[in-house]
């Protein structure tokens, strides 16, 4: 069966906006400024040919005069006592571990510095996957606004004259109260209990803004175990979440990627695997969880507990257990609830419900379902649990009281920022203020450490020794991968100092793990692996804790708020909640499903934004009960749930460093407490419009494709039948040209559309590894960002037949059309979108239309397959871009590395430090673009030719393949017939992009496969208000526990 | 003839002249190779200064000492044993292969060194810094005496020229005035000044003369313009700055015959050649300080060594309280960043002597940028340079095909070294 149907980037492109119509045409949105210069204000033209005499006679002299100059005489100065390891020219590799997320990295230092982060392969639990956030940290270290030196009252000090004054003035006080992020390390802890006990008035809370409390509560109410789980997505057939965003930022996205990535793949990519897990989600706003999704089901904050209620009662009803008594039967989503309990049952032992809210009843019934189900012990871990994250709301509240009350008067701020991300900061701060002895480790002078009197700040983790323990039982290992940049100390060790414990950190950590190591060795072994690993066999553990005493509520909340708008906090795949806001390379990746970047925004369903008479770039005003949002852009997004509004947390900075500052804002004060935990969604909300045409710097239209066919998709049913399915569409060829012999190497690249996520990991490690300038949110307006590969963002209505809205009508203009025919209905068809990701890079051509317009042979090709290009060559035509069918080229209009109006990092000697001395730092008027990562070939050749060898297949890894977690990415030598990539190249789910054009990319796409086919049967995932046929119904629900056992029999 | 004779006599004249002193320079040669890691004349060094023994010991016992001290001490030799004890038991290196004529000459020069040739000793690559260190080398565009003498001689022909052209006006102002008829005469075939040149091009098409005069005066500043800007933009060749230290190749690669990559030790594993560190200089100049040459003081060239590593000469030990400072060497060959290099790519896999590029170093005192850097000397190479495809694996593949073809060789060319992307990412 062909796949009709239209796949569109955005509103604008689905409505032939006329403003993205006028984009499309021009696809270098702005020209030369040149009447700017020459004209006055009055617009009119003043230059005339004697000015033009005088700029040309200046222009020379000048010249004449620049030539003048000496060539600079260059020094070359050699270490005095060269370190042994270091060869300069050849990178240095380091295991360490990132602190903050858990995951286990390799670090690259060249000539000591490091440059470069990617995962650690051998690491059991990370399997070699890294987040975009932890490709970024290395750009952290190199941040010229980190405090430089220990400060006492705004006074740079020494580090004894601060332990002088801090010493005394704790013995001195009352309370102490540690306010930390969740902490991982068991030697940092161990710093913190020796300093308890030098100080007993001391008591050390957890507070993480995002917080995870209800779980840890939930978890100590059902099973005695007050923990966050390890989850263990790889063994489970059926994945139902509830507003989890566990693929994007919930406690571990870049494990449970790789976990839920290896039930997804298919076909060759997993040895000829036919099965799928299916995946269930339900939320408010289009998370990245939710667009990779089999099942998608829009669903209001508020309606959370009653489905989740309604969830547990189905599957009680099969299992025969205790069922929760409700006042009625849910109204909504009700196949979709039915089908997932029937699957869960199916599947028990082997199936998953998370849940991510912080409330402890909606987790007390999560943790009732899967006690029930029996998967606690299989895919839910209570004994391997994670330390990733944490939080104790009600400690943070009381520790806020105390404060204001006098009852803790000294504060000690580790890792954490507070005045930022409290909901209730004006009042915090004012307790602060109280506090006779306030103290901060935060690295950057950010909100909370502006307020303390001493800064210790904190040593950048690559500067650092330690041991993270992400799962217990997993030991990560940190070490130092650089001398501190600045006159920093380690947290950990500042804690050791105020104790009185003057060993060093490395002495510390080292004692506590030499013995249980087996000695020195074994702590070289691990320090070298950079992990150590003793996890459990998970133990089995039922509950029959059932919070009968929510149900009533949850249903009046649910009933009472029907048609009231409701507001939701997330937080971004990029930003996180906010601790990264400082950092360009992060804030410049777009948002993985919104694309916009730089900014955050109110996300509003069409129908709602219709509702609330509202559009894109109206400017509005939110109240809640607790607290206001002022003037946030209005995105309207495809998927929201109705009567909702999303807004990413972790904008709004107003110190901590220029990048951050001021861009979006600050939704924190939105959040309450409700006498447990923090709530991140609010009910009733009101609406204000305060403004409009605030343009949200969104790159979803970008480069756009122009509807071409270039997606391929198959639900898993038809791919079953016939694995070339979605894929039969061949162009008929004709050529002009020869074809190339390759005798040698052919490198080529196969990306699975069906693993991968669309997180943008692949973005950020491409943007460290190329030396891809940030510029900038006016410059992403413009249309001019940089990045080398992108990854669009596909949506299309839910129908596979094409009876909704077909390629061919949205070609022909009548994108409307179909909704005049009644084939778009806006009630439901705008919040059940399908999405596909697709990561697109220079496709490497083998006939490259790029090649030949180029009038200065910049842009030629390479007997390896590649499409190479001569930067210093170019003259900036750009002929070149616009002959490219795939718009991966991309122009330098500006000198990013010296031009002060992007002062991110590369215009500064410290953030240059950063910069891949292997790769040429492209100049102003020059094109540039994906080179396969040419410099990781050359190494890889080389290396070979040195060890008088043949090149192995995984020897070349380009920088978005190493870093994918969900190895969607697969490059090699399609020449080597036992290479990966010659098996992957040409499956039968491959398909290149455009084939009709015969331009031979050597970037393969497999089709993506969607595990929907009960849906199609019958099944619908609708609203009550637009609930299908009856018979289809029946139907559907035959089919769903057909397959469910047939999968179950697997 | 007689020129041909009188050479000959002059050879031989000197031949004889070496021939009397080949005991010595033989000796010296001999010394340096194999006694200098450990013995000074006039100091000590590992082993005690060497001034004097000849009339200490007698020359037999000597060359059984050299030959094997260690069997000399077992024998229960009085002064072996002597001289054994009175040196921390060190044990000197036995030098069973020089044969008695060899050590002769050695004692011979120990006896008396060539005292001239040491004071001055450019060869012997510690030589003085003023002398050495701007040495130019040859084709230098920075060469500016020659510049200068070749504009003098420039203006001076110019000046011959114009006094000659004056010269042959006046004579012939004089000649006309003097036979006015004769002057008519030869005036007489002078054509309608309209069909010269001249005037056809200056007087009836002013524009065209113009600009065929700017033309002219373009190509002659384009042309200097060039090759002053080849050097702006970083061709280089002949650049031969003077360095921190008078090191001197042709001392240590040429004359010692030390291995190009014991100092530039990354040339055979990546990028960088590398410039040794100042520990490596350490390794021999711990003990080689050269005082023969500087009456009993450390060189001030290897001093500057002991500078920057902090090195006490005196004690024989590092100095923990002197501060280390970085040797800041002036770099000769600056490939721009655009264009990537890689030595290992090109000494160990590619199997290319470093002359092929550097130039004879082994025979230079000071350094010089020998080749242009450019890309087309590049190119060229790339061009005729052959691939070892039979010893390596790399090339197991391309080698049958070479086979098959009954080809027995491939350039660089051949697999891929013209492509810019193989240098320019």
């Amino acid at each position: 069966m062909e796949n009709k149907n239209k796949y569109w980037k955005g509103l604008e492109e689905l409505n032939n906006d006329p403003k993205f119509l006028q984009n499309k045409r021009n696809e270098f949105a702005e020209g030369i400024p040149l009447e700017e210069v020459l004209t006055d204000k009055d617009g009119e033209m003043t230059s005339n040919r004697r000015d033009f005499l005088k700029y040309f006679g200046f222009g020379i002299s000048a010249v004449a005069l620049a030539a003048c100059n000496k060539t600079p005489v260059k020094n070359v100065i050699p270490y005095i006592v060269k370190p042994d390891n270091i060869t300069p020219g050849i990178p240095n590799w380091y295991a360490s571990t990132n602190p903050t997320t858990g995951v286990s990295l390799l670090v690259k230092t060249r000539e000591g510095r490091p440059v470069k982060i990617e995962g650690n392969p051998d690491s059991p639990i990370f399997k070699g996957g890294v987040g975009a956030v932890d490709h970024a940290s290395v750009l952290e270290l190199y941040d010229n606004e980190r405090l430089q030196s220990p400060k006492a009252e705004a006074n740079e000090v020494d580090w004894n004259t601060l332990d002088g004054k801090i010493t005394k003035g704790l013995s001195a006080a009352k309370g102490i109260r540690i306010i930390s992020g969740a902490v991982n390390s068991p030697s940092t802890k161990k710093a913190i209990a020796e300093f308890s006990v030098k100080y007993p008035q001391t008591k050390h809370i957890v507070y993480e803004p995002v917080s995870y409390s209800a779980i840890i509560e939930a978890n100590g109410q059902s099973f005695g175990k007050a923990v966050i789980p390890g989850y263990q997505f790889d063994k489970a057939k059926t994945i139902v979440s509830f507003g989890a965003d566990f693929l994007g930022t919930w406690i571990s996205p870049v494990e449970f990627t790789k976990q839920w990535v290896k039930n997804r793949k298919v076909g060759t990519t997993n040895n000829g695997a036919k099965t799928m897990s299916r995946h269930y989600q339900f939320e408010s706003n289009l998370s990245l969880t939710g667009s990779n999704a089999d099942v998608r089901v829009p669903l209001k904050p508020s309606a959370t507990s009653v489905a989740l209620i309604s969830l547990y009662n189905k599957v009680a009803s099969l299992a025969g257990a205790a069922k929760l008594s409700s006042p009625g039967d849910v109204e909504f989503a009700v196949n979709m609830i039915e089908n997932s309990a029937k699957e869960l049952w199916a599947n028990r032992g082997a199936s998953i419900v998370v849940c991510g809210t912080n409330n402890v009843a909606d987790q007390l019934i999560v943790n009732a379902i899967n006690s029930v189900l029996g998967n606690i012990g299989t895919t839910v871990d209570l004994d391997n649990y994670s330390n990733q994250t944490g939080g104790n709301d009600a400690a943070f509240e009381t520790f806020v009281n105390e404060l204001n009350s006098g009852a803790a008067d000294a504060v000690i701020f580790f890792n954490s920022n507070p005045a930022y991300n409290y909901y209730a900061a004006d009042k915090l701060i004012s307790g602060i203020k109280k506090a006779t002895i306030s103290i901060s480790t935060n690295s950057v002078a950010d909100e909370t450490t502006a307020l303390c009197k001493f800064h210790a700040p904190d040593n950048h983790f690559l500067e650092s020794w330690g041991d993270v323990e992400s799962r217990v039982g997993f030991i990560g290992l940190m070490q130092p991968t650089i001398s501190p940049v600045f006159n920093t100390r380690q947290a950990s060790e500042s804690f050791l100092r105020w104790s009185g414990n003057f060993t060093d950190y490395y002495t510390f950590v080292k004692n506590n793990w030499t013995a249980a190591l087996g000695g020195e060795a074994g702590w070289n072994k691990a320090l070298h692996d950079g992990y150590t690993s003793s996890m459990k066999t998970p133990v089995a553990y039922t509950t029959s804790v059932l919070p009968q005493d929510a149900v009533n509520a949850a249903y009046k909340a649910y009933t009472s708020n029907k048609d009231k708008v409701e507001l939701s906090l997330y937080t971004k795949v990029g930003l996180g909640d906010g601790r990264y806001a400082n950092n360009p390379w992060l804030q410049e990746m777009p948002d993985p499903v919104s694309k916009v970047c730089w900014d955050n925004y109110a996300a509003i369903g069409k129908v709602t934004a219709d509702k609330l008479n509202l559009k894109d770039g109206d400017v509005i005003t939110i109240k809640t009960k607790t607290g206001v949002i002022e003037k946030i852009p209005v995105l309207v997004q495809p998927g929201q749930a109705r009567d909702t509004i999303s807004i990413a947390l972790g904008y709004g900075r107003k110190a901590g460093g220029r990048v951050g500052a001021n861009v979006g804002k600050n939704a924190y004060s939105a959040v309450s407490f409700n006498g447990k935990t923090f709530v991140y969604t609010a009910a009733d909300v009101s609406v204000e419009k305060t403004g409009n045409g605030y343009e949200l710097p969104q790159t979803q239209t970008h480069h756009t494709i122009e509807g071409r066919d270039i997606i391929r998709e198959a639900s898993l049913g038809e791919f079953v039948k016939d694995p070339k399915a979605g894929n039969h569409k061949h162009a008929h060829i004709i050529t002009l040209w020869d074809e190339h012999d390759s005798k040698g190497h052919r490198w080529a690249m196969a990306v699975d559309l069906n693993s991968c996520t669309g997180c943008g990991s692949c973005v950020v490690s491409c943007n460290a590894e190329n030396n891809v300038p940030v510029v900038g949110r006016q410059e992403i307006l413009n249309s001019r960002e940089m990045h080398w590969m992108r990854i669009d963002r596909y949506y299309s209505f839910k129908d596979e037949k094409g009876n909704k809205l077909t390629r061919e009508a949205g070609l022909a203009g009548n994108m409307l059309k179909g909704k005049d025919e009644g084939l778009i209905n806006d009630e439901t068809d705008f919040e059940n979108v399908r999405v596909a990701f697709q990561p697109l890079m220079c496709q490497h051509c083998g006939h490259a239309p790029c090649e030949t317009v180029c009038p200065v042979l910049a842009t030629v090709h390479s007997s390896e397959g590649l499409n190479h290009m001569a930067y210093n060559r170019c003259v900036g035509t750009r002929y070149c871009a616009n002959n490219c069918p795939y718009k991966v080229r991309r122009f330098n209009w500006f000198k990013y590395r010296e031009n002060d109006q992007f002062d991110f990092y590369m215009n500064n000697d410290l953030g240059r430090m950063v910069i891949n001395p292997d790769v040429t730092v492209r100049s102003r008027g020059v094109m540039e673009k994906c080179s396969f990562c040419i410099q990781r070939i050359q190494a890889g050749k080389l290396q070979a030719k040195l060890e008088n060898r043949k090149v192995k297949d995984g020897d070349v890894k380009t920088a978005c393949q190493q870093s994918c977690p969900a190895d969607a990415i697969i490059f090699g030598d399609v020449n080597d017939k036992n290479s990966e990539i010659a098996k992957l190249f040409n499956n039968e789910r491959s398909y290149v992009l455009l084939e009709e054009y015969n331009v031979q990319p050597s970037v393969s796409y497999m089709t993506k496969i969607r595990n929907v086919d009960e849906e199609l049967a019958g099944g619908h995932t609708t609203h009550s208000t637009t609930a299908p046929g009856h018979a289809g119904h029946e139907e559907a629900k035959h089919d769903t526990a057909a397959h469910a056992n047939a999968e179950h029999a697997h | 003839m007689r020129f041909l004779r009188i050479t000959t006599l002059f050879a031989l004249l000197a031949s004889s002249a070496s021939f009397v002193k080949a005991d010595v320079a033989e000796g010296e040669k001999l010394f340096n190779a194999n006694c200098t890691s450990c013995h000074a004349l006039n100091e000590k060094v590992v082993g005690p200064a060497l001034k004097g023994i000849n009339e200490k010991y007698d020359e037999a016992w000597l060359i059984k000492w050299i030959k094997n001290s260690q069997a000399l001490v077992k024998s229960g030799d009085e002064k072996a044993v002597k001289v054994y004890n009175e040196n921390n038991q060190s044990v000197m290196t036995s030098f069973e292969n020089l044969s008695d004529a060899q050590i002769k000459s050695i004692l011979e020069y120990i006896k008396t060194p060539p005292v001239a040739q040491a004071s001055v000793a450019p060869s012997n690559g510690a030589g003085d810094a003023t002398t050495e260190a701007v040495a130019p080398a040859k084709d230098s565009i920075y060469n500016n005496t020659t510049f200068i003498a070749l504009s003098i001689m420039a203006f001076i022909l110019f000046l011959i020229v114009f006094v000659l052209y004056r010269i042959k006006k006046t004579v012939q102002g004089i000649y006309d005035a003097k036979f006015p008829e004769q002057a008519a005469l030869e005036l007489e075939p002078v054509v309608d000044v309209r069909t010269t040149w001249k005037y056809k091009l200056f007087t009836k098409h002013p524009v065209v003369g113009t600009i065929l005069v700017i033309l002219g005066f373009t190509v002659a500043l384009g042309i200097y313009g060039f090759n002053y800007g080849q050097t702006e933009v970083g061709v280089q060749q002949g650049y031969a700055p003077a360095q921190p230290i008078n090191y001197s190749h042709e001392l240590h690669a040429g004359k010692y015959k030390i291995n190009c990559l014991y100092c530039h030790n990354g040339a055979d594993k990546g990028k960088q050649a590398t410039i040794p560190s100042a520990s490596t200089c350490m390794n021999c100049h711990m003990h080689v300080t050269a005082s023969a040459k500087y009456d009993g003081q450390v060189s001030p060239e290897i001093a500057k060594i002991y500078d920057a590593v902090g090195w006490d000469a005196e004690k024989k030990a590092y100095n923990p309280s002197k501060q280390q400072k970085p040797i800041k060497w002036v770099r000769i060959h600056n490939l721009p960043d655009l264009a990537y290099f890689n030595h290992a790519q090109h000494v160990k896999a590619g199997k290319v002597e470093c002359q092929s590029c550097h130039g004879a170093i082994e025979t230079m005192k000071v350094v010089y940028q020998q080749s242009s850097l450019q890309m087309g000397w590049c190119i060229n190479c790339h061009r005729e340079a052959k691939v070892d495809v039979k010893n390596n694996d790399y090339y197991e593949k391309l080698h049958e095909d070479l086979k098959a073809q009954g080809k027995s060789y491939a350039t660089v060319s051949n697999v891929g070294g013209l492509e810019c992307g193989k240098c320019h990412y």
